[in-house]
């Protein structure tokens, strides 16, 4: 008996969101956007399970993505506060910050020179000049160039 | 080996369109700057040649990917869901690939979109509607917030280099086809294991249903259990289902959902519990730079 | 049942001591100057409790003239260790000897029952007596020699420590527990020994006596070991069990009584051997004697207590002890003889050059040790009473030697060097005096102790060499030889009973036809004791020699102090400055490092403030002095101690009692004796009396063999090339294979986990994702794998 084509579609769409997280958490640097990844393979398993409910024609699937949907809200709360820890440690979300601790005498992995900010500059909306402008705390946060 | 796993018909199609897909991947994912000035992303959109050529690849193996799926029913349907499934996959590609953290998190929230689209369309009503409250309404928000506290200064030159993407492409495209494979094989022949009994076989193995009640969760009691429901037919699934999947969550997973409560409450208490401790340390540490 | 007065007594004689040492430990520092109380107390009235046990242990009748009820006494006081089925026999653990008899299969069988068991008999008693009150006058007089060592308290509790072990060791009722003793005696001499451990010398001759008394300890385990492989158990006494049924003890009266009781043969001999392999290792005999001169760094009256009058004479209670199991092996007997008798000489002759008081007084405890020896070697029943009568004398006047020569000591600031000093007579007259009864006692001049017990050993000896002098002839006390010729044809018979020992020898081996010539048969022959005989009268020549040479050159002539003396009591300060530049005069010469702190409280400071020894330690010396006049003559005019003596269970051997001979004064013999010890002395008044201590003496004249004394006919060089320096070379072979080898190996299983570490920790580069790339390689593998194997 053939799986029904939806069923089979729905699965290798599933493959491919987990596999599509896979790869981000392999390669990105940013912690967040690790996170990210690693939610979009939750997606990726999220499919899975419904598409075998529908298979099976029963809920249990569905009952499972529950969980899934559970434990991932869990896991994004404490992951982001370890997150903002190691953030106000190093200053920097980067994971690589972390290769710090590695042995003495090993040498680092990830040396390579980082890029200089992009050359790119970014194109502002310009809002149309209504009152006085507003005065500036020089000393606030620098205003941001890009986001 | 590999020609041996292939099966017949649509495979070639499929692997061709991984290999695009992986290809696309790794031209996509962010690079340092070398010399080369391979500066494209889909944050500077088409900004460089590689990205473009990326972006041409992985439109061909999504195309790849459409072509290689089962025909589906109806027309509508059909449509729906390769709309959807196609929301969803690039929203996926685009998060894993967009430099800044920020567009990566809104792409994700598109991809969110696109797999709560797949839910509906496989009937899962209320987890379609309750992914949508929860990761877009609840999760990413968060995420952005915390991104926003950590990197006022937008993208950091970390997000601008990924980690040996070509590997990680490759061991994706890798991973990526042994499942597709395997789910063609499956589908094509599926294990004894698997097969849904017929409506007779259920019919006969019917003194053994009330076995199939809540104190007696296992794997050969769910299909048994459908087979009760007649859920063996998909459509069984479209009555009433976000009833059912609330009976059968407060039925048959209630001690599940319960367990799933206090993990949810241990793990808000934990989080504040370690981000005060933490501010007092991170405080404390900053003082004495 | 409420234990009677006899247990009590005997349970308090060690418990006492114990207490009194716990007690200095704990409060000796509070105690501070009166830290000798405890001990003092404590012996004294163990001393006591012995006096009156040696009345309880008095058995009835006469022993001379019939033969008297073994008196035997026991006081269980807990089970120490029971192993039910210790020793099966059908284990076949007997039949891993070749040849060895096992005994009855029946008491083989039974469990290891280890008790803690007191017992007392005529044996235990004498010994018990002399142990306590010999330590009680030595405590006493350490009141006065270790009044200002700060180390007091300590010295006093190992004192006590010593006199509780050696309670224990005489009075315990098993091979084991006496093996324990043996140990803890041996530990409180080394700790006594080392008691001043920061002189070298002292650590050093604590370190070698403990080393060489562990060879002859590890006999004494071999002998326990196969006396229980051959006996099946190691308690003396016979054990009364549950059923009713007796279980015989190793010296127990039952197996006494039977004449096929003990082991014989190669066994019993390879015990015999072991256990005087142990005798010799305790009682420093040749040639484990070499620890004994050495211990002599110790304080003077440890030495007086320990390796004088009591420790070393564990070995010689052992050896009586144990007779039962000696007589079936007349070898193993004549080896005793033989080497008591070489001791003697060997000893004897290294005294006659010694020119350290102390060391001629320990040669002279090895020599007459060596003479109990001999005595016990003769088998006889005579021979284990003679030892034991000259054990006891010995002690009274060795300890009245040594504490005579501490005084000495005492008195001259440290200074043992009798060539240093001399005509102390007039400085310190009561040591002076005491000192001269305990020298004749010990040189054998009629009436002191040591000539009766002399006398006895000699007769002991003379009647194995000669049997047909000595008859069976209970009433006459003439001389023997003088006996009808009837009578001695009879001697003559009970004489080869004797000698050829073929009771014993039936016993050993019934198999054997009992004409059948041993192994060692030529030993027990009479010509051997002939030999002995001469020996030891030699002995005693030399014996008066040496010991009127010490008293000659510390006692007579002009008056000469070494400078220590004067500085030491004249100043009354710095004392141990005193004895640390007096580098030139070897050993001992800073036996008591900081007494001098009294010097100036008392004495006339006559002779450049040198004085005799204060009352609380010359007072013993003449209780010691008195007691070395008298209890010879009381003891052998009365032939109190041979009967007290011979009621001891082990004693009572059909095999011992065969060679009961009527107590008699050998008028021969003791004129003999008398003329080799006049000689002797007459030689060391020719040499030294009169003569400045210094003065070129009459051992000039004996050239090189002067080199081969003074250097103590080489035994330690010998025992070094022989032992030590293979030891050392194993030792440094053994030693490089470690380094080399076991290290290497070592070495190399750690690096071989820290080679696979390096390779690995590359990849540790603390680096995230490169470990979540590594772990999807690997579930990439896994999935690949599992996808082969399904889809083949």
């Amino acid at each position: 008996m053939m799986f029904p084509s939806l069923v089979h579609d729905a699965l290798v769409v599933g493959a491919v969101l987990f596999v599509l997280g896979l790869v981000g958490i392999l390669t990105r640097r940013n912690l967040i956007v690790m996170f990210l990844s690693a939610e979009l393979m939750l997606q990726g398993i999220s499919v899975s399970l419904v598409a075998w409910s529908r298979y099976h024609g029963d809920f249990g699937g569905q009952a499972l993505v529950v969980f899934v949907l559970t434990v991932a809200a869990c896991e994004a709360a404490v992951a982001l506060v370890f997150v903002l820890q190691a953030f106000s440690r190093t200053g920097r979300l980067d994971a690589a910050a972390w290769q710090e601790l590695r042995d003495a005498e090993i040498p680092r992995r990830i040396d390579r020179e980082l890029p200089a900010s992009d050359a790119v500059s970014p194109v502002w909306p310009q809002l149309a000049p209504a009152g006085i402008l507003p005065a500036r705390d020089e000393t606030a946060e620098p205003e941001r160039e890009h986001v | 080996m590999i020609a041996a796993l292939l099966p017949t018909g649509t495979t070639p199609l499929l692997v061709a369109a991984i290999a695009a897909g992986t290809a696309s991947l790794w031209l996509l994912l962010p690079q340092a700057s070398g010399a080369g000035g391979r500066t494209g992303s889909l944050g500077g959109f088409f900004g460089g040649r590689t990205g473009l050529v990326g972006i041409v690849l992985g439109l061909a193996a999504l195309a790849g990917l459409a072509l290689a799926g089962r025909r589906l029913g109806g027309l509508g349907e059909e449509a729906a869901f390769q709309l959807v499934a196609l929301v969803a996959i690039v929203g996926g590609a685009a998060t894993v690939v967009t430099r800044s953290p920020v567009y990566s998190a809104i792409w994700f929230a598109l991809a969110l979109a696109g797999v709560a689209g797949v839910l509906l369309v496989l009937g899962a009503q209320f987890l379609g509607v309750a992914t949508i409250v929860v990761y877009a309404g609840a999760i990413l928000v968060m995420f952005l917030f915390v991104l926003m506290l950590a990197q006022p200064t937008g993208m950091a030159p970390y997000d601008r280099v990924s980690n040996e993407p070509l590997l990680a492409a490759i061991a994706g495209g890798v991973l990526l086809a042994l499942l597709t494979t395997s789910i063609g094989r499956l589908s094509a022949d599926p294990p004894a294991c698997c097969t849904i009994p017929s409506r007779a076989d259920a019919m006969n193995a019917a003194p053994s249903a009330p076995r199939a009640d809540n104190t007696v969760p296992g794997v050969a009691a769910a299909p048994v259990a459908a087979a009760v429901v007649g859920a063996a037919d998909p459509d069984a699934l479209s009555a009433d289902p976000v009833a059912r999947l609330g009976r059968e969550l407060f039925g048959r997973h209630l001690l599940a959902v319960e367990a799933a409560g206090l993990l949810l409450l241990v793990a808000l208490i934990g989080a504040i519990a370690v981000v005060s401790r933490g501010e007092e340390a991170g405080t404390a540490e900053r003082g004495t730079r | 049942m409420p234990p009677t007065l006899p247990a009590t007594l005997l349970v308090l004689v060690p418990l006492l001591p114990l207490l009194a040492g716990l007690a200095t430990v704990v409060f000796g520092r509070r105690l501070g100057p009166r830290a000798h109380l405890p001990a003092v107390i404590g012996i004294g009235a163990a001393a006591g409790a012995a006096l009156l046990l040696l009345l309880a242990a008095r058995g009835s009748g006469d022993g001379n003239h019939e033969a008297p009820r073994p008196v035997e006494f026991t006081v269980d006081l807990w089970q120490w260790a029971t192993i039910d089925r210790a020793l099966e026999p059908a284990a076949g653990s007997t039949a891993a000897i070749p040849g060895t008899p096992v005994g009855r299969g029946a008491s083989n069988a039974r469990p290891l029952s280890l008790a803690v068991t007191l017992r007392l008999d005529p044996l235990t008693a004498t010994m018990l007596l002399v142990i306590t009150s010999i330590g009680l006058l030595v405590a006493i007089y350490s009141i006065g020699y270790m009044h200002d060592d700060p180390d007091q308290p300590r010295f006093f509790a190992l004192v006590s420590m010593f006199v509780f072990s050696m309670a224990m060791l005489v009075s315990s009722s098993s091979f084991l527990l006496v093996y324990v003793f043996w140990e803890a005696v041996g530990a409180c001499s080394y700790l006594l020994i080392g008691f001043w451990f920061r002189r070298p010398e002292a650590a050093r001759a604590a370190k070698k006596a403990f080393l060489v008394n562990r060879v002859g300890d590890f006999g004494l385990a071999i002998a326990v070991f196969l006396i229980w492989l051959t006996y099946g158990t190691l308690d003396f006494h016979d054990v009364q069990a549950a059923d009713g049924t007796i279980l015989r003890g190793v010296l127990g009266q039952d197996r006494l009584a039977d004449a096929a009781g003990f082991v014989g043969g190669t066994v019993g001999t390879l015990i015999c051997l072991c256990l005087l392999l142990a005798a010799c290792g305790k009682s420093a005999q040749v040639p484990l004697h070499v620890w004994l001169p050495d211990a002599m760094e110790g304080p003077t009256p440890a030495s007086a207590l320990i390796h004088a009058a009591t420790m070393v004479t564990a070995g010689v209670y052992l050896v009586a002890r144990c007779a039962p199991l000696f007589l079936v092996s007349p070898g193993a007997l004549a080896v005793v003889s033989l080497v008591g008798a070489i001791t003697a000489l060997v000893a004897a002759l290294i005294g006659t050059v010694q020119t350290d008081l102390k060391r001629v007084l320990a040669y002279s405890t090895i020599s007459q040790l060596g003479y109990m020896f001999a005595s016990l070697g003769t088998g006889t029943l005579a021979g284990f009473t003679a030892a034991i009568f000259h054990l006891v004398t010995h002690a009274c006047f060795k300890a009245l030697l040594f504490l005579g020569a501490g005084s000495v000591m005492h008195a001259m600031g440290g200074v043992i060097d009798m060539r240093r000093f001399g005509g102390l007579r007039k400085v310190m007259p009561i040591t002076a005096a005491t000192f001269m009864v305990g020298s004749l006692a010990l040189a054998g001049v009629p009436p002191f102790a040591g000539f009766f017990s002399k006398d006895e050993i000699l007769a002991a000896l003379h009647a194995r060499g000669w049997p047909e002098h000595h008859g069976g002839d209970h009433h006459d006390h003439e001389p023997a030889a003088s006996a009808p010729p009837a009578v001695r044809t009879a001697s003559l018979r009970a004489a080869r009973a004797v000698t050829a020992a073929p009771v014993a020898r039936r016993i050993a081996s019934p198999a054997a036809s009992p004409t059948a010539p041993g192994p060692l048969d030529w030993l027990a022959v009479a010509g051997l004791y002939r030999g002995l005989f001469w020996m030891s009268l030699i002995t005693a020549g030399l014996t008066a020699f040496y010991t009127f040479r010490a008293v000659f050159m510390t006692f007579t002539g002009p008056t000469r102090l070494p400078p220590e003396a004067a500085h030491a009591h004249g100043g009354g300060g710095d004392h141990g400055g005193g004895a640390a530049h007096d580098g030139g005069v070897h050993s001992a010469h800073h036996d008591h490092g900081s007494h001098g702190a009294h010097g100036g409280g008392h004495g006339g400071a006559k002779a450049g403030g040198s004085h005799e020894s204060p009352p609380v330690m010359t007072r013993p010396l003449v209780i010691l002095a008195a007691a070395s006049l008298v209890i010879g003559w009381l003891l052998f005019a009365t032939h109190g101690l041979g009967g007290f003596l011979a009621a001891t269970p082990s004693l009572t051997a059909p095999s011992v009692v065969a060679t009961r001979v009527p107590p008699a004064f050998h008028f021969d013999l003791a004129i003999q004796g008398t003329l080799a010890a006049a000689i002797g002395i007459a030689l060391a008044a020719i040499g030294h009396l009169g003569r400045r201590s210094d003065a070129p003496s009459l051992e000039r004249f004996l050239g090189p063999l002067q080199t081969l004394f003074a250097r103590r006919f080489f035994f330690d060089e010998i025992e070094y090339a022989a032992v030590v320096r293979p030891v050392e070379w194993l030792a440094w072979f053994a030693a490089l294979f470690d380094r080399v080898v076991i290290d290497g190996l070592v070495d190399a299983v750690a690096r071989l986990p820290v080679a696979l570490g390096d390779l690995v920790r590359r990849g540790q580069a603390g680096v995230l994702q490169r470990y979540s790339l590594a772990g999807v390689a690997g579930v990439l593998a896994v999935l690949l794998a599992l996808a082969w194997q399904l889809w083949q």
